[in-house]
């Protein structure tokens, strides 16, 4: 009731300071948070042309991947929501962030039309549209991209199971190249390994997303899973991620594979494109893609969500923002959209002229029949405990966990996630 | 005086907000943590201990988190108050010159923000371009080029580092203003009857210094168990949960809306802080009794 009365309070003073008259026009600053990696020059050179044409300005504050969620959920929970805030589309994700309450729903957006209906559908919540997912999710699949001169100078071909990825590893350790560039200080790269690899655990046992959504399996005691990260605790005790790898920052991925300090990166598909941006000299033609054959996975991963934009409810300047995600969806900037950012390869609107290169094409398509979708996205109360995961991991590789403990741990961070928001299946 | 001068309300404005901004919240915070409040509902239920359960139990990392914030607690009171008053005798006694540039310098770290600290020893303490390394290597010490804050064994002690060379700046300037209060004379006449340096500062500094070595210690003791800002933004409690302390596990619990429990670590922290701040301060208090009595 109290609750009630200072809302009602607020909204009167609101509604008699915004019916002042005489008042000035204040310039509009929309405050936009995002986690780092989200926002792209691109982003911001469009944040640009939407100030010189409406004078609004968008005030993008990035915060760091391993604490955006932290932040983020406490200013929401605080009742002081940034105007616009990003967030990983599919239902758990926004679930993390109680979007119902916390969003604008913008199903009514021309926009909205228009959106790839599997790109706009991670972003619904029971039938409402929540978020704009301006970002290539469609074309962004992550894969390990690797150093073809290096690997034709050692006779290496892909590897296509995990014994080929390790024989590969340890020849190119013989020869003093660090195989594998694997940043763990983010927090969030290293977990890609595993929860990429859902596709595998899913041909292996069909159905077991769906099992686990519904409460009747668990991550503990799967087989493939435990192989994942058996594996990948094997590669990172062999060296093959480099003496630093813990202290490795993603902010060093072109780098790595730009001056062949490292042969392989797991990163998306237009990588190679970020990679000549950085390094003129470089040739995106040098560089391969194979899927993360841990768990001797051979399907490709597939992840129609991504990163999306959401109005926050109580922000003072929801007319504002909608008219940023108009200004963005104009053909006009999504075009402008992909030609400047690298690590775009398409969009999910009508009528863009993709980027695939005829070597990602060719990958594409020798995939085309044999893909699935990631497990963050098809198994629920994975995403939200992305970061945690990535402790737990970056625990299981310093000793101080085990395989079985890590799935244990995924488990109990899933039955909490769903206990709290009262999910049928837990009851 | 008479003690009636004024009458007893006057006292009650005071009381009523003492207790409005003080007491009620920290009940109703202890109240909160029996409950399973959340950010994913509006219903709020009474659970009884079962987030005090949930913290006990053996299958969950809040014992070691407990633990890690002792230790870092225990180290950073030694470090810091060891140092501090190494430095406050040489200021005092030991250096001739350029003293109160010295001060300056040694109290510095204290006021810059954290966060930038933080961020400086990330880049300085980083295992591959890091300073720190670097001119280990240079200097032939490969050996000891470690990788400071990512190796779970010695994640700790970095950050116990990090933060004594923040921390020590303001110790030693309140172990320095306690030194002062010291009169010479009382050295002089230790002299005279032939007492050696040691002794002077065993049987003279030491017990007068008392007070002053009480305070910093219950500061140290209070900002050690609540210590957040240095570990978030130096190794945000990694590598894994290697240096994952009381109040980043609050803050967690908060941030991922778990209020129930996280008021429930809240409260156990504010049982842990009671009773160590108690103890220690009776601690002290005996000591200087007991050296005043002698």
């Amino acid at each position: 009731m109290r609750k009630h009365v200072l809302a009602g309070g607020l909204a009167v003073a609101m509604a008699a300071l915004a019916t002042a008259p005489g008042q000035a026009q204040e310039p509009v600053t929309l405050t936009y948070l995002t986690s780092q990696g989200w926002s792209l020059d691109a982003h911001q050179a469009l944040a640009e042309k939407f100030k010189q044409e409406t004078g609004i300005t968008i005030d993008t504050q990035i915060v760091p991947a391993d604490q955006y969620a932290s932040v983020l959920k406490a200013k929401l929970n605080s009742g002081e929501g940034p105007d616009i805030f990003g967030s990983q589309s599919g239902g758990t994700e926004f679930l993390n962030y109680n979007v119902e309450k916390n969003a604008v729903d913008l199903s009514g957006e021309a926009w909205a039309k228009l959106e790839d209906p599997l790109v706009a559908a991670q972003a619904t919540v029971n039938g409402k549209l929540y978020g704009l997912t301006f970002w290539d999710s469609l074309g962004l699949v992550w894969v390990v991209n690797y150093s073809k001169p290096i690997f034709a100078k050692y006779g290496l071909t892909v590897p296509k199971t995990y014994e080929d990825l390790k024989g590969t590893c340890k020849t190119l350790l013989d020869n003093g190249i660090q195989p594998i560039f694997e940043p763990f200080s983010n927090g969030w790269h290293h977990v890609l390994w595993f929860a990429e690899v859902g596709p595998r655990y899913e041909q292996l046992q069909p159905g077991l997303a769906a099992e686990l959504n519904a409460n009747k399996a668990t991550f503990a005691g799967n087989e493939a899973m435990r192989a994942n990260l058996t594996q990948f605790k094997e590669l990172y005790d062999l060296g093959c991620m480099g003496p630093n790898a813990l202290s490795d920052s993603w902010a060093d991925n072109t780098k790595m594979l730009g001056t062949g300090a490292a042969a392989m990166v797991v990163a998306p598909l237009a990588f190679p494109m970020a990679v000549k941006r950085d390094y003129p000299d470089f040739n995106p033609d040098d560089v391969g893609f194979f899927v993360m054959p841990l768990s001797d996975n051979q399907i490709l991963n597939v992840n129609p969500a991504g990163p999306t934009m959401l109005i926050y409810k109580n922000s003072p300047h929801i007319a504002e923002a909608k008219k940023y995600f108009d200004f963005l969806t104009r053909p006009e900037n999504i075009q402008f959209f992909l030609d400047n950012a690298p690590e775009a390869l398409t969009m999910p609107f009508p009528n863009v002229k993709d980027k695939f290169s005829p070597a990602q094409k060719a990958f594409m398509e020798a995939y085309k029949d044999n893909r699935g979708t990631v497990y963050q996205t098809a198994v629920t109360y994975v995403v939200p405990q992305w970061m945690d995961m990535g402790k737990d991991i970056t625990a299981l590789v310093t000793e101080a966990m085990s395989p079985d403990d890590v799935l244990d741990s995924v488990d109990k961070r899933r039955s909490e996630l769903a206990a709290a928001a009262r999910d049928p299946a837990w009851k | 005086m008479s003690s009636s001068r004024y009458p007893v309300y006057f006292v009650l404005p005071a009381i009523a907000l003492y207790i409005i901004f003080f007491i009620i919240p920290s009940i109703s915070g202890i109240a909160y943590s029996f409950t399973d409040w959340s950010s994913y509902s509006d219903e709020i239920n009474y659970v009884g201990w079962q987030n005090f359960q949930k913290i006990f139990s053996p299958s969950e990392r809040y014992l070691t988190y407990i633990w890690n914030t002792l230790v870092f607690t225990g180290l950073t009171i030694v470090l810091k108050t060891v140092f501090g008053l190494g430095l406050a005798l040489l200021l005092n006694e030991g250096v001739r010159r350029f003293v109160n540039l010295y001060r300056v310098l040694i109290y510095l770290p204290a006021i810059l923000p954290t966060l930038v600290v933080a961020l400086i020893f990330r880049s300085i303490l980083n295992p591959a371009t890091g300073l720190l390394n670097n001119v280990l290597r240079f200097v032939g010490l490969d050996a000891l080029a470690l990788r400071w804050l990512v190796d779970p064994h010695i994640a700790m002690l970095s950050v116990v580092a990090v933060d004594t060379w923040k921390g020590i700046g303001y110790i030693m300037v309140i172990l320095l203003a306690g030194l002062q209060t010291i009169p010479r004379d009382y050295y002089e006449a230790a002299q005279i009857d032939g007492a050696n340096a040691w002794s002077r500062f065993r049987y003279i500094t030491l017990p007068l210094l008392m007070p002053a070595i009480m305070v910093v210690t219950v500061l140290n003791v209070l900002y050690g168990l609540r210590v957040f800002d240095i570990v978030y933004a130096l190794t945000n409690g990694g590598p894994g949960y290697a240096t994952e302390v009381i109040s980043t596990e609050i803050f967690k619990a908060f941030s991922k809306g778990q209020y129930g429990l996280g008021t429930a670590v809240s409260s156990i922290l504010f049982v842990i802080l009671l009773v160590a701040g108690y103890f220690v301060i009776r601690l002290l208090e005996r000591d200087r009794n007991k050296e005043e009595a002698s």
